[in-house]
């Protein structure tokens, strides 16, 4: 025993004269995927960075009595067993740059279009502590989107989190693209200032660069961020992604500025998390998601907020489904934390309705206290006759036209025109005016 | 304060900690500083000289080997008249920014226990004024009431129609505990009441859902430890709001995977019966005051079966249970009338007359759900006769228990109403009876009494 501890008490001291271990280090015992199991580091702190010697990047994500757990962030080459291990002093950080808008960047603030990385750029701690609850305001500015069926009837507020969800190819990302857009409008024509910053979660690289060039082609970079994970980085990288993005928001927001973020999307950050747990060895729960997946998007979800120093965050996370089920597990975890959420449904979408949102069960928390008056005004009555008009479509579909009583054939005639007015396409916004112009008419009682 | 021990492991929810004496206990409260920052933990499992403890909060910075003391009373609440109109963190500190809490007492948060002989029974009705709720599951005085539903169909819009309702009305000393949900609704919770200046008879306890699971779980121990106060030694009758009571077995479920404790189905603790136990037998009604309880329930994947809301809704005396399928076609509060209930629906509790309408209603509703699958294929005009009848006064009624609620003004942009229920049981006997047969079925829609 003593001549053990000897030799390692002589052995440190030499490595401290001859200098070659300036920084703590230790080995690689165990190497499973993105996780390792070091053994030497001592005196390292839950979530510290680390360095894999010319291989690559981690940090702490356990700590045990007699090793260290590594999730591995960035692999240059394969990392093998005896692979030396730095720790670095510091907690793991993501990389900013303030020029980054209007560019495609990572946590680690390297510029995808060209590789390099910016030239000034700010260390920023992955996850804050969530805003406490005394340092939040009621939520009750519009962030408009252009689109009339929400901004008429399911209105999101600055500091919302609305939720976006539906099956593939129904136009979820569309829509985040729509409001992303839709804020240019209001900064040329009202003067708004709210950056926009959009989170890939796990996407293709051609996926990204799409998004991007719609994006520059509509001007809407100038006040864009795009901070990405691509399908190719680690689970690690891509389950802090979001974290990352939300970090930058709330930035902003300690600026009093405007922010509106888009996260897409988050049953992908689920699955990926399930697998960095699955892993590890944790227990699986529910459909084998870990028991922390509500907690994972519950404190990131909380992130969105209107601050008291008048700055916000809104968030618009995008949820993929399957065949059109938004009360599976995620669905409804993620349901029960946002206020409200944007139905979108492959039937109305291949009906041609699109945006293909789901009225009927569609919903907005706040409601009017979003809107401004006359908006509110419409928008509720519009909602009702629309929804009275898809309850009642069911149930008397098949009855006969000519015995409905002459109010019933009115209601069907008027539902029909309002589902018909609500269509609009892509990247055509409109004004709060051009919406109540439009709708004024219908929104009218007829008794 | 004296080291106690040193820590040997950490991860996200669990640390451990070699103990240097045998000195400790299960909940006691241990605390260190790393960076000027204080860390604290509880703990949950000893095995000869270590100990396994839950953080208080993230652990992002803290290493090995340092080492740790311990805390005098453990997880304690200080409290005294000047609790009410303040709000606290799951731990029982004011969070509010206000002047500290003077000439108190401290209370540990898992003292108390009720013996059997101290429980009291009240036969007091309590109305609220939401036509279904009194209706379909009349609340008593010192009653367990569970507010279920999935995601997004309207608990949290009903826990605050009740808090308007039956604490504006009467006005007894309230505590409301936010547990695991949004931090945003607490905080106009808070703004709502203060704005009204109703704040002097209400205490609030937050651990919300961007909190870790150690604070989500205690925050109900800490608002219960209030309420027990104001019933105990205030001698008075208290309301208590528990908003989510899910999000207290889901925090309990979370800290069970970082103990490495084997789960049972869906991945909840082994012990989520007895923890759920724990809990709720201390909601309880003694000789000094009753406590009467509103306690929302999350239903994972609207899935009613599941075992944490079947666990829960055994201590219940009454439930209410919202349904997607209802909130989707516009009915609100989207209450499914087959699944609510509550133990009053007892003739000689409320009344022949009142027994025997919610009977014929449930009769007539039942038969209209049969009656639409019929529809949906054949059309209203091959039912026969009687059907008919039935089909068009059942949509009357549902309709009639739509009602336009104070909190959602903003939504509906119709007027708050409270109904008393002398009204709804006749205007339920006049829809029942055909009273109002000529008159169209929207008319009844979100409004509040008929038959004035």
């Amino acid at each position: 025993m003593n001549t053990h501890i000897d030799e390692l008490i002589s052995k440190k001291i030499e490595q401290i004269k001859t200098n070659t271990n300036v920084f703590e280090s230790g080995k690689v015992i165990k190497v499973k995927d993105y996780i390792l199991e070091v053994s030497g580091l001592e005196n390292v702190a839950f979530f510290e960075k680390v360095t894999i010697w010319e291989k690559g990047m981690g940090y702490i994500n356990e700590i045990r009595e007699n090793t260290v757990i590594v999730a591995i962030v960035k692999q240059y080459e394969p990392i093998q067993v005896g692979d030396i291990v730095n720790a670095t002093g510091e907690p793991f950080k993501a990389i900013f740059a303030p020029e980054s808008v209007g560019r495609i960047t990572n946590l680690f603030g390297i510029d995808l279009l060209t590789g390099n990385s910016f030239d000034k750029t700010t260390y920023i701690d992955i996850e804050n502590p969530i805003v406490p609850i005394m340092d939040r305001r009621e939520v009750n500015r519009p962030m408009l989107t252009g689109i009339a069926g929400i901004d008429l009837m399911y209105p999101i507020g600055k500091g919302q989190r609305q939720l976006i969800i539906g099956d593939k190819k129904t136009g979820k990302t569309q829509i985040a693209l729509d409001t992303i857009v839709n804020q240019g409008i209001q900064r040329r024509d009202f003067g708004e200032d709210t950056t926009c910053i959009y989170i890939a979660v796990g996407k293709t690289k051609k996926e990204i660069r799409t998004i991007y060039s719609e994006l520059l082609k509509r001007n809407a970079l100038s006040y864009t961020i795009m901070i990405v994970s691509t399908n190719e980085d680690t689970p690690p990288v891509i389950s802090l992604t979001p974290y990352v993005g939300l970090a930058i928001a709330e930035e902003y927001m300690a600026k009093k500025k405007d922010v509106l973020v888009v996260i897409d999307d988050l049953k992908a950050h689920a699955d990926n998390y399930r697998e960095i747990s699955l892993t590890s060895g944790k227990t699986p729960g529910r459909e084998a998601y870990p028991a922390d997946i509500f907690y994972l998007h519950a404190r990131l979800l909380e992130k969105g907020c209107q601050h008291k120093n008048g700055g916000s965050i809104t968030i618009l996370p995008i949820v993929e489904t399957r065949g059109g089920d938004i009360t599976d597990y995620i669905s409804t975890n993620i349901i029960s934390i946002t206020d409200g959420q944007i139905v979108l449904s492959e039937k109305e979408f291949s009906k041609g309705q699109k945006p293909a949102i789901s009225y009927g069960v569609s919903v907005s928390r706040l409601g009017g206290a979003v809107q401004n008056e006359k908006m509110k005004a419409l928008g509720t009555k519009i909602r009702r006759k629309l929804l009275s008009y898809l309850e009642t479509k069911e149930v008397y579909e098949l009855a006969n036209m000519d015995e409905m009583t002459p109010e019933l054939r009115e209601k069907m005639r008027e539902g029909k025109r309002i589902q018909e007015e609500l269509k609009q396409m892509k990247y055509c916004p409109l004004s709060e005016k051009e919406i109540i112009d439009k709708f004024r008419e219908l929104g009218e009682e007829n008794e | 304060m004296e080291t106690v021990g040193r820590i040997l492991e950490i991860s996200e929810l669990n640390v451990k900690v070699l103990l240097y004496q045998n000195n400790l206990h299960i909940k006691d409260v241990i605390t260190c500083t790393m960076n000027e920052k204080d860390y604290e933990f509880e703990i949950v499992e000893i095995e000869q000289n270590i100990a396994y403890a839950i953080p208080f909060e993230r652990v992002t910075g803290l290493k090995k080997g340092l080492e740790v003391s311990k805390k005098e009373k453990g997880l304690s609440v200080e409290y005294s008249d000047q609790i009410l109109g303040r709000i606290f963190n799951s731990y029982g500190q004011p969070i509010d920014n206000e002047k500290i809490i003077e000439s108190t007492r401290t209370r540990n948060v898992y003292d108390r226990n009720i013996n059997m002989k101290e429980i009291s029974m009240n036969n007091e009705p309590l109305w609220t004024g939401i036509k279904a709720l009194d209706f379909f599951a009349p609340l008593q005085k010192g009653f367990k009431m569970g507010l279920l539903g999935g995601a997004g169909v309207g608990k949290t819009v009903l826990i605050k129609e009740i808090i308007n309702n039956v604490y504006k009305k009467f006005r007894s000393n309230t505590v409301f505990v936010g547990v695991g949900e949004r931090s945003r609704e607490g905080k106009e919770l808070y703004d709502e009441m203060e704005k009204d200046n109703l704040l002097d008879k209400m205490s609030m306890v937050f651990g919300q859902m961007g909190e870790n699971p150690c604070s989500r779980s205690k925050a109900v121990y800490s608002g219960l430890t209030l309420a027990e106060y104001l019933r105990d030694e205030k001698k008075q009758d208290v309301l208590i709001f528990i908003d989510n009571i899910y999000r207290f077995v889901q925090a309990k479920s979370e800290i069970a995977t970082e103990l490495k404790r084997i789960p049972v189905e869906n991945g909840y603790p082994a012990t989520m019966a007895s923890d759920i136990s724990e809990v709720e037998e201390r909601i309880n009604s003694t000789q000094d005051g009753s406590i009467t309880s509103f306690q929302a329930i999350y239903i994972p994947a609207d899935d009613i079966t599941d075992e944490a809301v079947q666990a829960i809704t055994t201590h219940l005396d009454g439930q209410v249970v919202l349904d997607r399928k209802v909130a989707e076609k516009g009915i609100y509060p989207a209450i499914n009338v087959f699944k609510t209930n509550s133990k009053t629906i007892d003739p000689e509790k409320i009344g022949n007359k009142h027994y025997d309408l919610v009977q014929e209603t449930l009769r007539y509703l039942s038969r209209y759900e049969e009656l639409e699958e019929i529809i949906a294929v054949l059309g209203i005009d091959e039912l026969s006769e009687e059907d008919r009848r039935i089909f068009y006064r059942s949509r009357k009624l549902r309709n009639y228990f739509t009602q336009p609620l104070f909190v959602s003004e903003n939504y509906t942009g119709i007027k708050g109403q409270m109904v008393d229920i002398k009204d709804v049981l006749i205007d339920v006997e006049d829809i029942l009876t055909g009273k109002y047969d000529e008159i169209d079925e929207s008319k009844f829609l979100y409004r509040g009494t008929i038959h004035e």
